[in-house]
């Protein structure tokens, strides 16, 4: 198996492998350096987490249920809310899924000019297990809470629907970050406002939307593959069990479309730099 | 002495204004944002009521007009300066430097943008809504003339509010944004700018409404759509403002010198 990969590519795994591990200590240093930080950290995850939970799960409790959905129901759409927003944090932590502000403020050449490929920075720099941990293991208890399992369908489709969703949220985001490589200044927190989009809209059951908005949410704006269809077909909510799939399927789109854009990007970037790099570190 | 001032003041606002335009065009990327938001909640609304009006104990049409008034004054009720940012980027000593007040510095920048957002999007949406049959008007011209009222009171808090946060990441010495990101979250669901407090179960909203962020939001809000009289909670509000100012500016005072560690 190892002689049909290329020997380039074998040694960009090992080299992301060494700095996975390198990262993960890193990030223990940094939590553990101070028991108030540690302290704070987790609890303000916790906080931020019950903040974007919070609203639907007392409507629900309040209306018995959201439509279609019952009470359980949406517990466990808000867990897996949840965990989709903690992987993001932990694999793609450091501003990495908020690839813009990189991109923006010119640190992008701090990636570039290691002796490493991209695609491994980006799979290894923002890797903080325990610093990124704290929306993750809130997810994990909502979901237990939830009472519904891992939803009506193998534990396998379940990790593969939470990863699709992971990578939607991270090729719709890297899509727009390139607008960062036109305009740095002004686009610099394009990201912010894809997070807060996506944050905002994510723990909500969309099925009262008409067909237009809804159209749009699974499309140009995918939030609805974040948390909303993958929860209704892992519950079985849907009309058919094969739209368990949709979401994996809609995940090689968006990621496809979105490193498309962003190779453009990055071919732009290689001919203009950046503007706001200075010498002694700070941006214009 | 006041007419320098208000120059000052309406100077730094109308800098504040053009500066979010000439900076970034991408602002009506947030726009959209918010309207993809109320375009949700609105649907939500309706899915759960439109079939069963008495499942809830506010009417439909108070829910809708709620969901777009406080989106229209959403600038005042989730009032968000630039100071979590100047701490981060340290460009907090330049406010320090300059010969007016911190606090009047970052409520003038605050309004420009207040102003600016609410001519290109509140009032779109407002007309927006009201075409779609959304009721945006007030309960009674008391009811608009008490909200103006505590929209200035809800300003104040928001404002004591903020200036304490930043006091917190002072004394603490944490980073900023995770006392923000704590701020915000907890602003967002304590203070019934998303859901009324009317509307929550276990009646949680009876006792969130002494508290000061449901002076920030569902105070105005309830006077607006006329789910509540004004006079409690404007005094409400001015009993918070009395109460956090003077803390604000206490932590402000005695803590000021620790801003240097965030310098750069």
């Amino acid at each position: 198996m190892a002689d049909r990969i290329p020997v380039g590519t074998l040694r960009s795994i090992v080299q992301l492998v060494r700095l996975l591990g390198l990262y993960a200590r890193m990030d223990v240093m940094w939590i553990a350096r101070a028991r108030s930080t540690a302290v704070t950290f987790y609890l303000a995850e916790w906080v931020l987490g019950f903040g974007i939970v919070a609203s639907t799960w007392l409507l629900a409790e309040r209306f018995d249920g959201i439509g279609p959905w019952s009470r359980a129901q949406v517990v466990f759409l808000l867990g897996y809310s949840l965990l989709v927003r903690g992987v993001v944090d932990m694999l793609f932590g450091w501003n990495v899924a908020h690839i813009s502000r990189r991109i923006g403020r010119g640190q992008l050449d701090h990636m570039l000019l290691q002796p490493v490929p991209l695609w491994v920075l980006v799979l290894a720099e923002g890797f903080s297990p325990l610093s990124g941990s704290g929306l993750a293991l809130s997810g994990g208890v909502v979901l237990w809470l939830s009472g519904e399992g891992l939803g009506v369908f193998t534990p396998a489709l379940f990790v593969l629907n939470l990863l699709a969703s992971v990578a939607i949220v991270i090729g719709f985001s890297y899509a727009w970050a390139s607008l960062a490589f036109l305009a740095p200044r002004a686009a610099e927190e394009i990201n912010s406002s894809t997070m807060d989009l996506i944050d905002q809209v994510r723990a909500f059951p969309l099925d009262g939307l008409g067909p237009g908005l809804l159209g749009v949410l699974l499309s140009v704006v995918p939030i609805g593959y974040v948390a909303w269809l993958p929860a209704r077909s892992l519950l079985g909510l849907t009309d058919s069990p094969w739209l368990v799939w949709l979401t994996p399927l809609a995940a090689i789109g968006i990621v496809s479309i979105g490193l498309s854009i962003f190779g453009r990007g990055m071919r732009h970037y290689r001919a203009t730099g950046s503007t706001r790099y200075l010498a002694l570190g700070h941006r214009r | 002495m006041l007419g320098l001032e208000w120059r000052q003041w309406r100077s730094t606002a109308w800098l504040s204004a053009s500066a979010h335009l000439g900076d970034s065009r991408l602002f009506v990327f947030d726009y959209a944002i918010r309207a993809l938001r109320v375009a949700v909640l609105v649907s939500i609304w309706t899915m759960l009521i439109g079939d069963d009006p008495d499942s809830s104990p506010l009417p439909l049409p108070a829910l809708l007009t709620y969901t777009i008034v406080a989106e229209a004054f959403a600038h005042a009720i989730h009032l968000q300066t630039g100071l979590a940012n100047a701490f981060w980027n340290g460009s907090l000593v330049n406010y320090f430097l300059r010969p007016a007040g911190v606090v009047r510095q970052f409520a003038a920048e605050s309004a420009g943008h207040a102003v600016f957002d609410f001519m290109l999007f509140s009032l779109p949406l407002l007309l927006v809504a009201a075409c779609l049959g959304i009721d945006v008007v007030p309960e009674s011209l008391e009811s608009g003339l008490l909200f103006g009222l505590s929209l200035l009171l809800s300003l104040a808090v928001g404002l004591a509010i903020e200036f304490i946060a930043g006091a917190i990441a002072m004394v603490s010495e944490q980073p900023i944004w995770l006392i923000e990101n704590v701020r915000r979250a907890l602003s967002r669901l304590l203070s019934g700018a998303v859901l009324p407090l009317a509307i929550l179960p276990f009646g949680l909203g009876d006792v969130l409404e002494w508290l000061p962020f449901a002076a920030t939001a569902w105070a105005p809000l309830a006077i607006y759509t006329g789910i509540e009289g004004g006079t409690r909670l404007i005094a409400l509000q001015l009993g918070w403002a009395v109460v956090l100012w003077p803390l604000a500016l206490g932590l402000w005072h005695w803590n000021r010198e620790k801003v240097v560690a965030y310098g750069g």
